[in-house]
């Protein structure tokens, strides 16, 4: 590249490249770019998404794999039934993501934001749409200027058309993790979708296409709180991507192999195309800046022109701050190493935990109207509500058994406790005992609850006894 | 303060955090409560679990949007028509 390629619609459009005009929401036109970074993103992209349009279609026996099934308030994730007793796992995982998040913030910056970041993988989408439909970046330009014209309003239909059929695709699949998907596509098909589904749908796809679509970088800047706050977990040895400065300044254009000294330029040659690429429109030869996603497409291209120049490529680079002060760097930090083990530790604690769960859930509740009664036999009866759950994949049928008061009766209408997977049964039990054997008012008694088939399946839960103390 | 503020961003300080937490406030009620329980004794016995999330989760947004407006809201400057602010001179009528 020589200094007749400087990319004619950036003087066209003047002054768009202006670091502060995309507080005043000038549309950008980020410029498409290759290289090995982009192609990384490509990677991600296409990973991230495949998983995410593909994974609701799975099934698992004879249900979806994955699915978070809010109407029956049970969560499937392939082998695995979450109820909503097992809660803390959610919060656990919660506060891994977010660790996770801080380990990997801390080490490269914010490569979250770059390549994973479902707000960075979506627009990219909706920019190879839109590439497709309205040319490169300069015939963008050149047709948001032109006119209302046949054509312009053909393209342009085209493009939202298929931004609003993506989406709501996005949006179906997302309905899809909620219910069942095969049967919603079936409904979807047969125009016979709930008015909740239908509505989630419309409002996904919406948020999709607004954000993806029109948002953009606003997103980030203006939205995004790990935007926010991100800063706090840089260190001096945190990769970050930044212009070299010395090497670069003085900028100016030049005939190739001239004599760099002898013209006092430095290395960049100021062909802007680090600016037309970047995504939230910064020019990152201004230094660090908080609005810098980190995407490396600055990198990409500008490699491009290091390698035509023949110069040697990284003016635009991930460095870190103390490489860039010649100080030695640091990759084991204090600070990495006490998120990694935390981290660490959670992720072994939630796997450990979830592999002892114990499938199966007994609530006690005593009955309210009535503190005691007394038997014709003398006997002193306290009314319970067992409520059972069945966790497990398998049927189970349990014994009841119960400790704390002598001679304690227990009895119960059902002969047997079987319950089929994942159901819930409600249980009347009456206990009674003699009240000689009660030496106070009110008694802890001790509840449990055993698979027949399976001894480890057992629970316990403490309940009240109440009852007159006889002196 | 306020003018220099991009509108995008006034709108967005106050329908997004709300969102966040309306969002995190639907899954803490409803793994809570479920909904088919507490309906029953109401005249909204016949919605769909489905149903009663969504509309758990817009009520929600709207009172979190209405505390985010309110938080704006205290956040202009106090002053009176016409009185001086502290320094900045900032006019009275904080637009
Ligand atoms: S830093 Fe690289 S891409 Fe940017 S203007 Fe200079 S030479 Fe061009
Ligand atoms: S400055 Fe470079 S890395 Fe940062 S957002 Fe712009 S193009 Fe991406």
């Amino acid at each position: 590249m020589t200094e007749n390629t400087p990319d004619n619609s950036r003087q066209q459009s003047g002054d768009d490249i202006q670091p502060k005009l995309y507080a005043q929401c000038g549309k950008l036109y980020p410029r498409q770019v290759q290289g090995f970074f982009a192609r990384l993103r490509v990677i991600g992209v296409l990973a991230l998404l495949g998983l995410y349009y593909l994974v609701p279609w799975f099934s698992w026996g004879d249900r979806q794999a994955v699915l978070f099934d809010l109407p029956a308030r049970k969560f499937y994730i392939f082998g695995l039934t979450f109820w909503p007793q097992d809660f803390i796992y959610l919060a656990f995982l919660l506060i891994i993501a977010a660790l996770a998040l801080f380990f990997f913030t801390t080490l490269a910056g914010r490569l979250w934001c770059g390549y994973a970041c479902p707000q960075t993988v979506w627009t990219e989408v909706f920019l190879w749409i839109e590439n497709l439909v309205e040319g490169d970046r300069s015939k963008q330009m050149k047709l948001d200027k032109a006119p209302m014209s046949w054509r312009k309003f053909y393209l342009k239909t085209s493009k939202h058309t298929l931004w609003v059929l993506f989406s709501l695709f996005t949006g179906f699949v997302f309905v899809g993790y909620f219910t069942p998907i095969y049967e919603l596509w079936e409904s979807t098909l047969a125009w016979t979708l709930g008015p909740w589904e239908a509505f989630w749908i419309f409002f996904y796809g919406l948020a999709t296409y607004g954000n993806a679509g029109w948002l953009r970088e606003k997103v980030c800047i203006y939205m995004c709180p790990y935007a926010r706050f991100q800063s706090v977990m840089f260190d001096d040895d945190t990769l970050v991507i930044a212009y070299d400065e010395d090497r670069g300044d003085p900028r100016g254009s030049r005939k190739r192999n001239i004599d760099l000294k002898q013209a006092g330029l430095g290395d960049c040659i100021n062909c802007t195309l680090c600016v037309q690429v970047c995504p939230t429109g910064i020019d990152i030869r201004d230094g660090l800046q908080y609005e810098c996603i980190g995407c490396a497409a600055c990198i990409d291209v500008c490699d491009d022109v290091m390698e035509k120049m023949n110069y040697e490529k990284g003016l635009i680079c991930y460095t870190t701050e103390n490489a860039r002060q010649n100080k030695k760097e640091k990759i084991l930090r204090l600070r990495v190493i006490v998120y990694a083990v935390v981290m660490f530790s959670m992720i072994a604690g939630l796997v450990y935990s979830i592999s002892q769960r114990i499938p199966l859930e007994l609530d006690i509740i005593r009955d309210r109207n009535a503190l005691y009664r007394e038997t014709d036999e003398g006997l002193v009866e306290n009314v319970y509500t067992l409520k059972l759950i069945n966790m497990d994949e398998v049927q189970h049928e349990y014994n009841l058994s119960a400790t704390g008061i002598e001679g304690m009766e227990l009895i119960l209408n059902e002969k047997e406790i079987i319950l089929k997977p994942g159901e819930i049964v409600s249980l009347v039990l009456q206990v009674r005992v003699d009240p000689v054997n009660l030496k106070n008012v009110s008694t802890g008694i001790n509840f449990s609850l055993e698979s027949k088939i399976n001894p480890e399946i057992k629970t316990q839960r403490i309940g009240k006894f109440i009852g007159p103390v006889i002196k | 303060m306020g003018s220099d503020i991009p509108k995008v961003q006034k709108v967005i300080a106050i329908m997004w955090p709300s969102f966040l937490i309306a969002g995190v406030a639907t899954i803490l009620f409803f793994t809570a409560f479920d909904p088919v329980d507490f309906l029953v004794t109401t005249p909204f016995a016949d919605m769909s679990r489905m149903g009663a999330y969504t509309v758990g989760f817009f009520l929600f947004w709207l009172l979190t949007t209405a505390s985010s407006m309110l938080t704006c809201y205290f956040q202009r400057p106090c002053v009176f028509k016409g009185q001086q602010n502290n320094g900045n001179s900032i006019s009275g009528h904080t637009a």
